[in-house]
């Protein structure tokens, strides 16, 4: 749930408790006050017809209400009366609208000239006030149903504008990403909580990003560092080795050891390379013909590829041309075709197509998929081949990365990956 | 032949000193770039080797100066920093080629004596070794005259090898010097040594006096 909704539905409910008890309080008060009103008049009426009554016997004999609102009845004579008013609130049938409407009664006890008591009637429609009251009703439901919508409304302005900082911070840090060189700057903003939050996010990722691209470098200088120590021990070996002094067996032993550190060498020079990819230092591009790299890289894996006796075969009918470095190129299709023949049975198959937006390299090999997942991540590696420097798949990735390209790998019996390339607009 | 090394890591120095020597080369040695400056400026060798970072300068100062002396010495480039910029701004300053420590000294040999060869065209580019002769120009080989036919891997091989006679040359060297870089990643290199079979079953046929042998887990070696 967005938070301007969050707050609109709390704010919502609590007004409705607060209009409903307003409403509530007004429409007592406005009742009691309209009933004071009625009462009042009755009161009034009271009094005239009183007046009237000691002026003229006649007003006595009015038994029913008739055209007059009142009515008189005789009562026995000696007993003790009450002689207040009393009002009564009920219905009375009406000829009028056929039904039986509101009306006011003041019953109320008074003696004539002649001291003889009788009992008074006085009525008074209250048809008027009760619509009265009923608009009254529709009024308030009206009035919060426009509270409502105007609240949320505003508040939905306002928080939106207020809130505008936070989303475009927001938007920001979606688009992040570690070591892709696009900073992340906060827009600026009238308020304070999100001026100090996007100073401080700004900060946060300043160091993050201070960090990354010391570790990174860290581990290119590594590598630059073992380079020459790498090369005086092969070297030295190799002079060794030279002398012609040694047995069979040494020289087999020194063979061991030179070849593990030429594997040591391999590893270096791939963890450099995947750093001076991700530190985006092959920059110079050009348009590269991946039929025409293609079939070069195969004709230069094709003596391995004898040797185990593998098929390569390549369908390059179809152009396909992308604008990046041809170092970075080669080396991705060369450790695709590489790994489709080294991680390869005997007699096995690799096939190649290339069509204008697709590089799909499939091989013959293991008989189970391979894990999606980890195959692209450093050091991941076949537990069986423990020549390989586990890096040529995830150089290969950061390539891809780096031109915003895709790899797919899937296996139906062969293993398959596919590279997508975006589709030229012609 | 005179070889000038400017290097300043000491181990490094004296293998190629060491190795380079083998080679009937005279080798005079640079620590840093003010001895490496005096060295240039008062002797004239056949190739130079510069190593990028020195301490007190930088090797592409160095080049700088050769060009302003106007010396036409073969320059080779040695640098643990395989950056395109240093290898690009190194071959503009008038470098010949350009080296990527670590590397193997069978693959210094060949690019010094390529470089040497490309300096001085006006004479034989071949190679020769006993009764072998290769151009690398042509990509021909002949054995006493007669012309040898061999692919193009088997040309590469025995290029390699005729440069670097009587020596041992590591598997992963040869390797990378006839089918390229990517395929040191190749899990064994076992391939090699169907290729160096034939090659030396058409030496042995055409009489050549050159036995290509395998040195026990190290490499191969002509003699």
């Amino acid at each position: 749930m967005k938070l301007r909704n969050y707050t609109l539905r709390y704010l919502i409910i609590a007004l409705l408790f607060v209009i409903a008890l307003w409403a509530g309080l007004f429409y007592a008060v406005i009742l009691e006050e309209v009933y004071d009103n009625i009462d009042d008049g009755l009161k009034n009426s009271k009094i005239l017809i009183i007046r009237e009554a000691y002026a003229n016997e006649k007003v006595l004999e009015v038994r029913e209400f008739g055209i007059n609102q009142y009515k008189v009845a005789p009562l026995a004579k000696g007993k003790l009366y009450d002689f207040s008013d009393k009002f009564i609130s009920t219905f009375e049938f009406m000829e009028y609208d056929d039904d039986n409407e509101p009306v006011r009664l003041l019953e109320t006890v008074f003696n004539d000239k002649n001291g003889n008591p009788y009992k008074l009637t006085i009525r008074a429609s209250m048809v008027e006030e009760d619509e009265l009251l009923e608009d009254l009703l529709t009024a308030l439901v009206a009035l919060y149903i426009m509270l409502v919508v105007s609240i949320a409304l505003i508040n939905q302005i306002i928080l939106r504008k207020a809130w505008k900082s936070f989303y475009e911070m927001l938007n920001g840090l979606k688009n992040f990403r570690l070591g892709t060189g696009n900073s992340f700057t906060a827009r600026h903003s009238p308020i304070a909580e999100f001026k100090t939050l996007g100073v401080e996010l700004e900060d946060l990722l300043k160091r993050n990003e201070a960090i990354y691209a010391s570790q990174k470098h860290f581990i290119e200088n590594a590598s630059h560092e073992l380079q020459t120590p790498l090369a005086i021990s092969l070297n030295k070996l190799e002079l060794f080795v030279e002398k012609n002094e040694l047995s069979e067996e040494q020289m087999m032993e020194i063979g061991r050891v030179s070849d593990t550190l030429n594997r040591l060498v391999r590893l270096n020079k791939s963890l450099l390379m995947l750093s001076k990819i991700e530190n985006r230092q092959y920059a110079d591009e050009e348009t590269v013909n991946f039929n025409q790299l293609t079939e070069q890289l195969v004709e230069d894996f094709q003596d391995l590829a004898d040797y185990k006796n593998i098929t390569l075969s390549i369908d390059t009918k179809q152009p396909l041309t992308f604008n990046m470095n041809k170092g970075l190129a080669s080396t991705l299709v060369g450790n695709l075709l590489k790994n489709a023949i080294v991680h390869n049975h005997t007699g096995g198959k690799v096939n190649i197509i290339i069509s204008p937006d697709s590089l799909i390299i499939s091989n013959t090999g293991r008989e189970t998929a391979l894990d999606k997942d980890a195959i692209f991540r450093r050091f991941y590696r076949d537990i069986t081949n423990e020549q390989s420097t586990g890096l040529g798949l995830s150089i290969v990735n950061s390539i891809l990365v780096n031109y915003k390209l895709k790899a797919d790998y899937s296996f139906n019996g062969l293993h398959t990956f596919t590279i997508t390339f975006p589709v030229k607009e012609s | 032949m005179k070889i000038l090394i400017i290097e300043d890591e000491q181990g490094l120095r004296e293998v190629i000193k060491e190795s380079l020597e083998k080679e009937k080369y005279i080798i005079e040695t640079a620590n840093d770039y003010l001895s490496g400056m005096d060295k240039i400026g008062a002797y004239d060798y056949d190739c130079i080797l510069i190593d990028i970072m020195l301490p007190n300068g930088s090797g592409l100062d160095l080049l700088q100066e050769l060009k302003k002396l106007k010396k036409k010495e073969a320059v080779i480039i040695i640098s643990a920093k395989d950056a395109v910029g240093d290898k690009v701004a190194g071959l503009d300053l008038g470098a010949d080629d350009y080296l990527a420590k670590p590397f193997h000294l069978a693959e210094l040999h060949a690019r010094i004596k390529s470089a040497i060869r490309r300096k001085n065209h006006d004479g034989d580019t071949s190679v020769k070794w006993n009764n072998l002769k290769l151009s690398p120009e042509q990509r021909t080989v002949s054995i006493n005259g007669n012309e040898l036919m061999l692919n193009r891997k088997e040309f590469d091989l025995l290029y390699y090898f005729m440069i670097n006679p009587n020596r041992l040359i590591n598997k992963t060297s040869l390797a990378e010097a006839v089918w390229g870089d990517y395929i040191d990643q190749a899990d064994n290199l076992d391939f090699v040594y169907s290729q160096i079979k034939n090659l030396r079953k058409k030496l042995k046929d055409a009489r050549a006096e050159a036995d290509i042998q395998a040195v026990y887990g190290m490499g191969y070696k002509m003699s």
